[in-house]
């Protein structure tokens, strides 16, 4: 009955727009004062401290600054410009580079919202002056961000590593082959519709600009490089080659290119605390709601109801991307992760799926689930720098989401794809 | 032009909290970048995950109370926006009760941490009390309502215009 009034009050207070954070947190505190009355209450302090000081989770507020600091350097209209001298000749080429430079900002920013505000701020005004229409912009910028949340380092996939006790390693490595394939997929995608549109194409090859703009740009390719080489190789944790990431970005940006500034360093280090402590509260409040559920054995309940049901694995997997799908559709990656995955864990390993592989399974959903109103922060952003209709924008983002759930199921269902790689190097 | 009293409270507010910000993630990754330079240099920080993982609590309830300002906080606004315009001024006013009622209660919870916190030290910096570094939820939850009844008192006017226009 408490657990029955914890999930109604708690669609309740998210439905009155109660931050989610504080909506998980709310409920907790009544559902501890309802089972063991006001003597508990401190213990939640407690559990709140406690909840916000995991050290893998550190990785995060050091990825969003280095993300922010690159974002303040320079960098952008450099990966652009490489990208445009590697794939721009193709018809439709601006479409082509939008996401070749997303696949790029993907492996330093780790967030799709960063990247489609850094490129799509430069790219769909490019798009618009030379003919694309408004929606294609956006719907391109917006889908090929989403490969930021696959290819590592990736900000979902921390949190996930944290909360499913999975590695933060195995997962970034798994999702290099997805990322690829789904940037090559866009690209394709791209491609058709620019022929049927008759999209424009930019300049012609030529290696000479292919190997000018590398060079301008080299300092920018070599910090994945360097950053995620050190982390796979084991030479460090991801979380201390996050904090090499700042330090680098903070060399590239203030010392190489000479745009970081001490105002853009001051802006980049607050957006990325706010940033942070946005995440970090909702993984602190679910901590709260966690350490509950756990005492009334909720997650093992659950999973032993569906067991019952069915303990086929490709059936579990298939009926918990419906559920990550739709829970995509109405809640912020971040919070979804939070929720959702301490949850179904115990079925996870019940039927003998292997966390990393479920990691990019649950990472792709809910990378879906940015692209599908009416909570779809990635297409949002998209929308407003494109002036854009949502809705106009969704009709021809269909396309792009279509290659994303193609990519969801090749994942879901061919494991050597994201687990190859895993295999080879870590077990 | 002259800036209402809550306009100079809530730049106030904001100022000092993006300088705490500003102290917090710089001494985060000055922490982690050390850190990793000592490990590799094979004398490890016996401190160094304490004080790191410290800071970043301190980051998450001082940030929050930032984020509270500028309300950044992950919602799902879709419903409350398309009410009607009366039902949407009580679901607002529901809603800055029930943020203001949790962090309340939090504070107070905090509070009575510390009490009984008194003569305990971290582990890996005796020197440090653990009420210190346990102060930031008390502290960081005041704060938060410090700043959410600013931000409120900035849209609640506005939004009660915006209704009465609706309704006309």
């Amino acid at each position: 009955m408490i657990l029955l009034l914890l999930f109604v009050g708690l669609i309740l207070l998210v439905a009155i727009d109660v931050p989610i954070a504080i909506a998980l947190g709310a409920v907790t505190v009544i559902a501890v004062l309802m089972t063991s009355g006001i003597d508990a209450l401190p213990n939640i302090a407690l559990v709140l401290f406690t909840g916000a000081t995991k050290f893998s989770l550190i990785a995060i507020p050091l990825f969003i600054l280095a993300g922010a600091i690159m974002n303040s350097s320079g960098i952008s209209q450099r990966l652009i410009a490489f990208a445009s001298a590697l794939v721009g000749f193709v018809r439709g080429g601006l479409a082509m580079v939008t996401t070749a430079a997303s696949m790029f900002f993907a492996e330093i920013s780790g967030s799709a919202v960063a990247d489609v505000a850094s490129l799509g701020s430069i790219l769909i005004p490019q798009m618009k002056a030379k003919g694309y229409p408004a929606p294609f912009a956006a719907a391109v910028t917006s889908s090929s961000a989403t490969l930021a949340v696959i290819i590592p380092p990736s900000i979902p996939m921390i949190l996930y590593g944290v909360m499913s006790g999975s590695s933060v390693v195995e997962l970034f490595v798994a999702g290099i082959i997805p990322g690829i394939i789904g940037g090559v997929l866009m690209m394709g995608t791209s491609y058709v519709i620019a022929i049927r549109h008759d999209f424009p194409v930019e300049a012609a090859f030529q290696l000479r600009r292919v190997a000018e703009t590398f060079k301008d740009a080299i300092w920018a390719l070599s910090l994945p490089v360097i950053i995620l080489g050190g982390i796979f190789t084991g030479w460090v944790t991801a979380t201390e080659g996050a904090g090499l990431a700042v330090v680098a970005a903070i060399f590239i940006g203030g010392v190489i290119y000479r745009e970081l500034n001490w105002q853009r360093l001051r802006q980049a280090i607050i957006e990325g605390a706010v940033q942070t402590a946005v995440v970090m509260l909702l993984v602190a409040a679910s901590a709260l709601l966690g350490e509950f559920l756990t005492e009334q054995q909720v997650p093992q309940r659950v999973a032993q109801a569906i067991v019952e049901f069915t303990d086929n694995r490709w059936a579990v997997l298939a009926l918990l991307n419906v559920f990550f799908l739709a829970i995509g559709l109405f809640l912020h990656s971040a919070a979804a992760i939070i929720l959702v995955v301490p949850i179904v864990m115990p079925l996870v390993n019940a039927v003998g799926i292997d966390p990393v592989h479920f990691g990019l399974v649950v990472t792709l959903n809910l990378g879906i689930g940015q692209q599908t109103p009416p909570v779809a922060s990635v297409l949002v952003t998209a929308c407003s720098v494109a002036k854009a209709d949502i809705w106009e924008v969704s009709r021809v983002n269909i396309y792009f989401v279509s290659v994303l759930f193609a990519v969801l199921m090749l994942v879901t269902y061919i494991p050597a794809i994201p687990m190859s790689l895993v295999n080879l190097f870590y077990r | 032009m002259t800036v209402p009293a809550t306009g100079k409270y809530r730049n106030g507010l904001e100022q000092s909290l993006e300088i705490i910000m500003l102290f917090l993630m710089t001494s985060l990754a000055v922490v982690v970048i050390v850190g990793v330079g000592f490990r590799k240099a094979g004398a490890a920080l016996v401190w160094y995950d304490e004080v790191a993982s410290i800071l970043l609590a301190w980051l998450t309830y001082y940030g929050a109370s930032l984020a509270a300002l500028k309300r950044a906080h992950i919602g799902f606004p879709k419903l409350v926006d398309s009410a009607a315009p009366q039902l949407r001024l009580y679901l607002v006013l529901c809603r800055e009760i029930i943020v203001v009622g949790f962090f309340v209660l939090v504070a107070w919870a905090g509070w009575q941490v510390l009490l009984v916190l008194n003569g305990l030290y971290l582990a890996s910096l005796p020197s440090v009390s653990v009420r210190f570094t346990q102060s930031v939820i008390p502290i960081g939850a005041a704060l938060f309502i410090i700043a959410e009844l600013l931000s409120f008192a900035e849209i609640w006017p506005a939004l009660k215009k915006a209704t009465r226009r609706q309704l006309e």
